[in-house]
Order: C-alpha cells, then structure tokens, then sequence
C-alpha cells in the first residue's frame, strides 16, 4: 500500500515538472504577457537598485530648487519642497513592490483556505464561509480600509496588512471554483479510496491542480493593492517616512503645485500605472499559459 | 494618524473636572466593550453617536452630505450602464475585429487607471488650462432659481465624468465576456435561422440575456465604487460623504467615520436589492420570494 501510494505521487510530480516547461514555452510565445513580465522586472530592478540610481530624497531642498520643470538634471523635476521627483518615484518603487507582497501574502494565508475547505467540503462549514466571502466582497471596503488604517496607524507594513486582510475575498471565490472543479476528478476519488489523509489531499492534488486559476488572480491582487496603497497615501494614511507614489501625488495635490507643474502629478501616476498594467499584462499571460484550451495547438 | 480622539476635544487648559464631564458626555469614560454594546443599542435607534468635532449628531450631519454623493453616483451609473453595456456588446459581437482590440485596451487602462490622478488630470485641463467648469464644491453660494439648478449641474459635470470614466471598464468587460458566450447560444441560432435580421437578433435577444450578468455583477461592484468616490470627492472638494471621510480621518472624528461607512454599507445593500430588482425585471425567470 505504501509502496503504491509514494509511486503515484512520485509519478505525478514528475509529469508536472514536464508540464511546466512547456507552460513557460507557451508563455514566452505570448507577446502580452512577455511584455507584462518585463515591466515587472523594470520595476524589480528599479527598486533594488534604488541606491545606485538615486541619491534618497530627504529633508528640504534648496529654495531655489523648488518646483523646478523637468531637466536634464532633475528628469522628473523637483517638487514644492525642492526635492527631485525622479528619486522619490525611484525609492517609491520599492514601498509599492513591499505593499504588493505583503498584501497578497495575507490574502493567500485567508483566501486559499477558505475557497479550499468551502469547495472541497459540503455542509454549514461551507456555507458559512462563503457567506462571509460575499460579505467582505459587497461592503465597500475602502472607506472601511481608511478607518481601519487610521486607527492602527501609518506604518507602510500595517498599511500592507491591512490591505491584504480586505483583498482574499476574490481569492476565495477563485479558489472554491477552482476546488469544485477539481474534486470532481476521479484522480481525487482515488486518492481518497487510498486512504490519504484529507490534508494532503487538498494541498497535494486539489491546490496543485487548482493553481491556474488562483495564480491570475494573484497577479490581479498585487495590482489592486498597489492601486489601493497609492489610494490610502494620497489621503495621508500612508508611511509619511517612506516615499511611495501615492505620497507624491498627495504631496502635489496638498501643495496645489499640481496647477503650475504638470510633473509633479504626471511623473508617479505613470509609475503606477506603470507599474499596474504589467501586472495586468502578466496575470493574461499566464491564463494564456495556463488555458488547457490553448496548451493543445 | 493613531492617537486619542480626546486630544482633539479636550483643551489643555481645561480643569481636571470639566474634561471627566466631557468624557461622560461622549461616554468615552466607560470600558470600550460597554461602549460598543451602547453603541449597538443606539445604532437599532437609529442613533450613531454624536460627532467630536461639529458636536452634532452624526446622522445629521452625514444626512446632509449623502445626497451629493448618491446624486453623483446615480448620475455616474446611469451614463456608465448607456455607454458601458451597448459598448461591450457590440465589441464581443464583433469579437477580434480592431474596434474590439482597441476597446479591449481601453479597458485595461481603465482597470490600471489611479483614480486621483484622472480626477486632477481633468481638474488641471478642464478647470485651470481651460476654465469651463468650477475647480471644486457643489454649487456656488448666494445663487437661487434656475441659476442655482445650472451651477450645481455645472459642478457635478467633472466629478461625474470621473466616475464614469472609472466605472465604465468592468461594464464593458462583463457584457463583453457575456455576449460572447450568449452568441454560440442555441436561441441565437434559431433567431437568425427564422431570418430574423442581424440588428434585431443582437439587440433584442442576445442584448437582454447579456445584461443579467452585467446588472449583478454592477450590483456587487457598487462596494468598490464607493471607494472610487471618496477619492474623487476628495480631489473635488464635493461636499459628500467621501469628502467627510476624508476630513473626518484628519480631525480624528471617530463616530463621522464610523456612522458614514454604516451608511455606506447599509446603501451598497440597498443597491444590491435595486439590482436583483432589475434582473428579475430583465429575466422572467427569475422570481422574486
């Protein structure tokens, strides 16, 4: 019994290591999502390399330096504390990838599990689950977001948790989908009639096979909550230590130097739009890889 | 932000006896678990408490701010479902043609768009480079008649773009993805086979099954309209519920924001009701219990 048990698994693994160089074949094939895979990586980049592409921008510039237009000395301009835009999008590159991160993290910790146990499992557990998906999917969460940020205050980590604990609703739905599906299977009946434990049954054969599915959305997640993060810094509950684009743009729009100097707005807004669509690209890329429909040509 | 809402109420200078009354008076001197359950109790009344800052009642105050922000949004959703649905059928009916390419990239722009950047975009060109609509607020003061009805119009025209142009994407995208699945359907068939013309087959039969979808998914999407709002009335200066988040948040004014996202909510369910209304209303076979 032992023997047949490690045998299948192994025989599954291995079939799926093959799978995955052909889903890389098929991705790379797909213009999109190579350009969206791209854009991420700039950013990567960008943020990792901050210290060698910008001095950081702290304190106060000089007078003299203040709203200047862009130069070649100042690409992005300067801003109305005479600071260079293009160091602030540049080391705000990295708050938007942290946010991104932790945020998706958080909601794969609550929305996996509970799209798992609500699709595989049938009964109250189930339904309750699902009700308090929908729920968290209809209230409108932003203005509970705001709340929530400005009780527990302005730390860029908090701000990530807290975006992540309203971003797994959709990862549920994904998820539970996903899982119906798969534990339809007849491999799942096996592996049930083989007497493995429920636990590996759900992260071995349904999560594995589930995956597609939950890695769009993943991309999705990290889109949004990047959008969301910019959103709550241009209100002021954001890190008001650490650059991020939002703050940027909530800097131009308190200052109101967003009338005179077009770059003050225009410069972080493409960084997250920028940076958004990537994501966007990436996560169609994927589904192209992913679609078994496509996978036969 | 975090910090003791009573800082901003209590003065420095204020005798040790006259703060403790303060406190009671907001009964903040009592356990929070009491408050919260004093706050449920007065919730049922229809009480949310009283405002640290106006030193008025919430409701109140979130009464008189909630009809600019559901004047805009209703306005917003109106023009967005004329545009949005008859925009995404016709590009999933004319499915890979360039017209659909370039909706489809539209769309994920507009998905990938931030919001308080289109807003002062729009605010930049269309308040200041060309100055035909007001820079912010809801009407201009001291008006009456007539005038007034063009002024606040006038005034809801750059907010309400903004929304549209916010919300206008996911409407595309879902009667998009609707129709084309409707049009492999089997009443499609037998509608052109019967020599039914093309125009009327689209509209009249695929059109009316693609919006069901459509309406639910816009019923649940009213959540994170919500959200859109705030930042636009914020940039905006509208004098509406998300602007009064937003002053809220910075003064500290606990019961405002607590009330405003209770009212939210409790309006984001009443727009799910309308909307299961309305697809009951487009599908007879779906019925009301």
């Amino acid at each position: 019994m032992e023997c047949i048990k490690e045998k299948k698994i192994k025989g599954f693994s291995s079939k799926k290591s093959g799978n995955w160089k052909k889903t890389l074949k098929i991705f790379f094939k797909h213009k999109i999502g190579v350009i969206g895979f791209i854009g991420v990586m700039i950013v990567f980049m960008v943020a990792i390399l901050a210290p060698y592409i910008a001095e950081p921008a702290e304190g106060y510039g000089n007078a003299e330096d203040i709203l200047l237009s862009p130069s070649p000395q100042h690409i992005f301009g300067t801003d109305s504390m005479g600071l260079d835009i293009f160091s602030e999008v540049v080391w705000g590159a990295r708050s938007s990838i942290k946010v991104g991160f932790i945020a998706v993290i958080v909601s794969i910790f609550i929305g996996v599990p509970i799209g798992l146990v609500s699709g595989y499992f049938k009964g109250p557990i189930s339904t309750v689950a699902m009700g308090i998906t929908d729920i968290f999917l209809t209230i409108p969460v932003l203005p509970l977001m705001i709340i929530i940020a400005a009780v527990v205050g302005n730390g860029i980590n908090k701000v990530a948790v807290v975006i992540g604990l309203f971003s797994w609703p959709s990862l549920a739905r994904i998820t539970k989908a996903a899982t119906l599906e798969v534990s339809n299977m007849q491999y799942i009946e096996a592996a049930k009639s083989l007497g493995i434990r429920t636990r590996r049954i759900l992260i071995k054969h349904v999560l594995v096979n589930a995956s597609a599915p939950i890695l769009v959305n993943l991309t999705l997640i990290i889109a949004t909550s990047i959008l969301t993060e910019s959103g709550l810094s241009f209100l002021g509950l954001g890190d008001p230590i650490t650059w991020s684009w939002g703050r940027i743009l909530q800097n131009a729009h308190r200052s109101g130097a967003f009338v005179s100097a077009w770059w003050f707005s225009l410069f972080p807004s493409l960084a997250i739009m920028f940076f958004v669509i990537s994501f966007n690209f990436l996560g169609m890329g994927i589904r192209e890889a992913l679609n078994p429909k496509l996978r036969e040509r | 932000m975090p910090g003791d809402p009573t800082t901003m109420l209590i003065d420095p200078r204020m005798t040790e006896e006259a703060r403790l009354r303060l406190l009671q008076d907001f009964g903040l001197d009592k356990p929070l678990t009491v408050q919260y359950f004093l706050y449920l109790k007065h919730l049922v009344h229809g009480d949310l408490g009283m405002s640290f800052i106006y030193k008025q009642p919430v409701s109140k105050i979130i009464m008189s701010r909630l009809p600019w922000t559901l004047i805009l949004m209703i306005a917003s959703q109106i023009i967005t479902m004329f545009i949005g649905i008859p925009l995404g059928i016709y590009s999933g009916y004319k499915k890979g043609s360039i017209f659909d390419q370039i909706v489809n990239a539209i769309t994920i722009l507009g998905v990938s768009i931030f919001v308080p950047w289109l807003s002062i975009s729009l605010l930049y060109l269309f308040g200041y480079k060309i100055p035909i609509f007001p820079i912010g607020g809801a009407f201009t003061p001291g008006l009456g008649g007539k005038e007034l009805y063009v002024d606040i119009i006038k005034h809801m025209v750059l907010p309400v773009l903004t929304l549209t142009l916010i919300n206008l994407a996911n409407y595309v995208l879902y009667s998009r993805a609707s129709i084309v699945d409707i049009m492999s359907e089997d009443y499609i068939r037998t509608a052109r086979s019967k020599g039914m013309k093309e125009r009327r087959t689209i509209w009249k039969h695929a059109a009316r099954n693609a919006m069901i979808p459509t309406v639910t998914v816009a019923g649940m999407l009213f959540g994170s309209m919500v959200g859109g709002a705030v930042l636009t009335e914020t940039v905006y200066a509208y004098p509406g519920v998300g602007r009064m988040i937003y002053d809220a948040v910075g003064q500290q004014d606990f019961p405002v924001l607590q009330g405003a996202f209770i009212v939210l909510a409790f309006s984001v369910i009443m727009m799910n009701i309308i909307a299961d209304i309305v697809c009951a209303y487009l599908d007879p076979r779906i019925k009301l219990e």
